[in-house]
């Protein structure tokens, strides 16, 4: 078992981090998606792995998360415009996943396990513990913008309870003492 | 005969039917006499979600229950609608929709023609286990007429798969999903389809209301008659829901041929305009230079004496029966009047695109064939008065005249149902019922000859322009008139090229087509 701390210091594997682009915690919430280059390219080789169109919504979604924090209904229309499809389409399609934030999050997304095997551990605590450690209620963006903490349903981690994901990266066996070392470790 | 080979034989709730190869379970039972309730499924939507799980039904020797909307009937198989095991699927289903399901029937629209309420009913749970506070969603619009009550939706999609389906947009969805799940459309982007009214109509329960209708008033408290939509050329078969004699809603009716189940939000619309206006209520006749109301008899008396054989004009509307043409045609002879026009509004036609015959058709009215067919000619313009002339007008032909015209007129005869400024002009004035509150027939765009019924009842002593009309010509030395609908048409079918062999009753509630004869050089599409 990893301890936490190491966790936090331990460089990704560089074939990790460019798979995940999740974890480059740099997000611009009311950035365009596709005036840029850069996301014109991801549309286009996101476009090219499948045969329709209305395929790469998902993906897109997650773009459009990836850069702004959350998917806003301006990228709604902007995903639908490029796909294809009508901007309520894809709003029902954003809707039904729980996990497309629909409200901007601060720059580290804190999702504290609470469901079963979690709970049974220290979940509640873990959970208080970070929302005062951050002074904000759940689903809040922290004053100075960096931190959202909500709770998360099964992160499938109840092997290691209680189990909190921090955008794309995992924290196992986190305990209220722990927190304000992993908020420490955040940028 | 391949005929026998196509057909499979099975038995539902004991009885036994013979279907085509193909028929699903629900539309078998419907040929035995059984209806499988059901919220999801609607014969006029094609795709077919079985998400509602209300049409589960016990087919022996299959595990488990089937959605009867979906599944194909086989030959021999034995299904039971009513098994215990079916009831109680139901009974559950029909729990679950009731969980947050909020008990304002005594202010619901659909109430009595709820789908809910009636399978509540049926079921008989009198009280909910539900021990939870109702999820409580309010009020939303969905289009610049239409109300969304959350609360009442039973999110079986059917107005989202009318959207998608039938009119090709898919603007209308589901967001959420599981028990927060609700329709909606994009913020800002409400539905402007010109078929979007259906959605209420499709809706099994109360949550799509239109709202020009919310409130207004209660199933049981209207009284329906089945017409012909004078909004365009199609001629959709619609119901006319009245209310105190007054139109509060418009529906489509079924028929295949035509509109199957749908019409447009333009056709919804202008019945219940019809409402308005200023109305031509008793004859009136110019004596001493001034209007002065009289009785039919004295009117009828009166016009026959004074019109005489001259050169003259005619303006007839395209939104006047057949019967009141046909008349109108036979009294112009009478006094040597040849030709005759009519003026038709232009609008964008618009198509259904799930069943593209189905259009609002560019000519804003709903006999123009009918006119043709009574040799009036489609113009532009108003047909100019030279002074002294006799001007003859049918219907609301003159809603947009100067209100000088036909001042010029020798006898200018107003046979209309609304005062409008020209009218004012009229040596006599006969005032005539509107569609909505008499019988008769139009021809659609294809030719077919359509019955719509009586819904209203008249202002004043307003009477159909046909009974009035066969009057005036016995008057002046004609046939006696004529008092039944049956007999007018009757009349017509006989002198009436295209008509022979069209009867008043054959007619039905579908309609028949002109014959061959009968088309107009003009053709329609």
């Amino acid at each position: 078992m990893t301890d936490t701390g190491d966790q936090v210091k331990k460089p990704l594997h560089p074939a990790a981090a460019s798979s995940q682009a999740f974890q480059v915690a740099d997000i611009r919430p009311t950035e365009r998606l596709f005036d840029d280059p850069e996301g014109r390219d991801r549309l286009e080789k996101v476009l090219s792995r499948y045969p329709e169109k209305r395929a790469a919504l998902l993906p897109m979604l997650g773009y459009a998360q990836e850069r702004n924090g959350w998917v806003s209904d301006e990228s709604m229309a902007e995903i639908a415009g490029a796909l294809d499809l009508t901007p309520a389409y894809v709003r029902s399609v954003t809707t039904f996943y729980t996990m497309y934030n629909r409200h901007p999050v601060g720059r580290h997304l804190i999702q504290v396990c609470t469901c079963i095997s979690c709970h049974l551990d220290e979940a509640d605590e873990v959970f208080e513990r970070f929302l005062s450690e951050t002074g904000t209620r759940a689903g809040e963006i922290s004053e100075d913008g960096r931190y959202t903490v909500i709770e998360a349903e099964c992160l499938g981690a109840c092997g290691f309870a209680t189990a909190v994901q921090v955008n794309d990266r995992y924290f196992e066996n986190v305990t209220p003492e722990k927190v304000p070392a992993i908020l420490d470790e955040l940028d | 005969m391949s005929d026998a080979a196509n057909h499979i034989t099975l038995t539902i709730d004991g009885v036994e039917v013979s279907v085509e190869a193909g028929t699903t379970l629900l539309q078998a039972a419907e040929h035995a006499g059984v209806v499988v309730p059901h919220y999801c499924y609607h014969p006029g939507i094609p795709s077919r979600p079985a998400q509602c799980r209300m049409c589960l039904v016990e087919i022996e020797g299959q595990p488990k229950l089937q959605p009867s909307c979906v599944f194909p009937a086989g030959d021999g198989m034995v299904v039971h609608t009513t098994s215990e095991t079916a009831e109680t699927a139901r009974k559950s289903v029909i729990e679950f929709l009731l969980l947050n399901h909020p008990l304002d029937c005594p202010i619901c629209d659909a109430a009595g023609q709820c789908m809910l309420q009636d399978y509540a009913f049926e079921t008989g749970q009198l009280r909910s286990r539900y021990a939870e506070a109702k999820l409580v969603l309010g009020r939303d619009r969905v289009a610049d007429d239409i109300l969304y009550f959350g609360d009442r939706c039973i999110v079986c999609t059917r107005c989202v798969r009318f959207m998608e389906d039938l009119a090709g947009d898919n603007a209308l969805v589901v967001a959420q999903r599981g028990h927060k799940a609700y329709i909606d459309t994009f913020p800002g982007k409400d539905l402007d389809h010109a078929f979007r009214g259906n959605i209420v109509d499709v809706c099994p329960v109360g949550a799509l209301v239109h709202e020009d209708f919310v409130f207004k008033a209660r199933a049981w408290d209207m009284d329906s008659s089945p017409g012909i939509c004078p909004g365009c050329s199609t001629g959709c078969n619609v119901e006319i829901n009245v209310k105190e004699n007054q139109i509060v809603r418009t529906k489509p009716r079924l028929n295949p041929d035509v509109n199957s189940y749908w019409m447009c939000d333009h056709g919804r619309r202008i019945l219940v305009m019809a409402n308005r206006g200023v109305r031509a209520e008793a004859p009136m006749i110019r004596q001493g230079g001034e209007l002065e109301p009289a009785s039919w008899n004295e009117a009828l008396s009166w016009v026959a004496e004074k019109l005489s054989d001259s050169s003259g004009v005619a303006v007839v509307s395209a939104g006047a029966s057949n019967e009141a043409l046909f008349y109108t045609r036979a009294l112009l002879d009478r006094l040597g009047i040849q030709g005759g026009t009519f003026q038709v509004e232009q609008g964008e036609e618009v198509t259904l695109t799930g069943f593209p015959r189905l259009k609002l058709r560019a000519d804003r009215a709903p006999n123009v064939r009918g006119a043709e067919l009574h040799d009036f000619r489609l113009s532009e313009e108003l047909p100019e008065v030279s002074d002294g002339a006799t001007l003859v007008v049918l219907g609301d032909a003159l809603s947009g005249a100067a209100a000088d015209y036909g001042a010029n007129a020798g006898f200018f005869l107003y046979i209309g149902s609304h005062l409008v400024p020209a009218a004012r002009n009229a040596t006599a004035i006969l005032p005539a019922a509107t569609v909505p509150e008499t019988e008769g027939t139009f021809v659609n765009y294809e030719g077919r000859v359509q019955r719509f019924h009586r819904a209203l009842r008249s202002p004043g002593v307003a009477r159909p322009s046909w009974m009035f009309l066969s009057r005036l010509l016995e008057h002046l030395g004609g046939p006696s008139g004529v008092r039944e609908i049956g007999d007018a048409f009757a009349v017509m079918a006989t002198d009436t090229a295209g008509m022979h062999g069209l009867t008043w009753s054959g007619l039905g509630l579908r309609g028949e087509l002109l014959s061959e004869a009968g088309q107009p050089a003009v053709a329609a599409e």
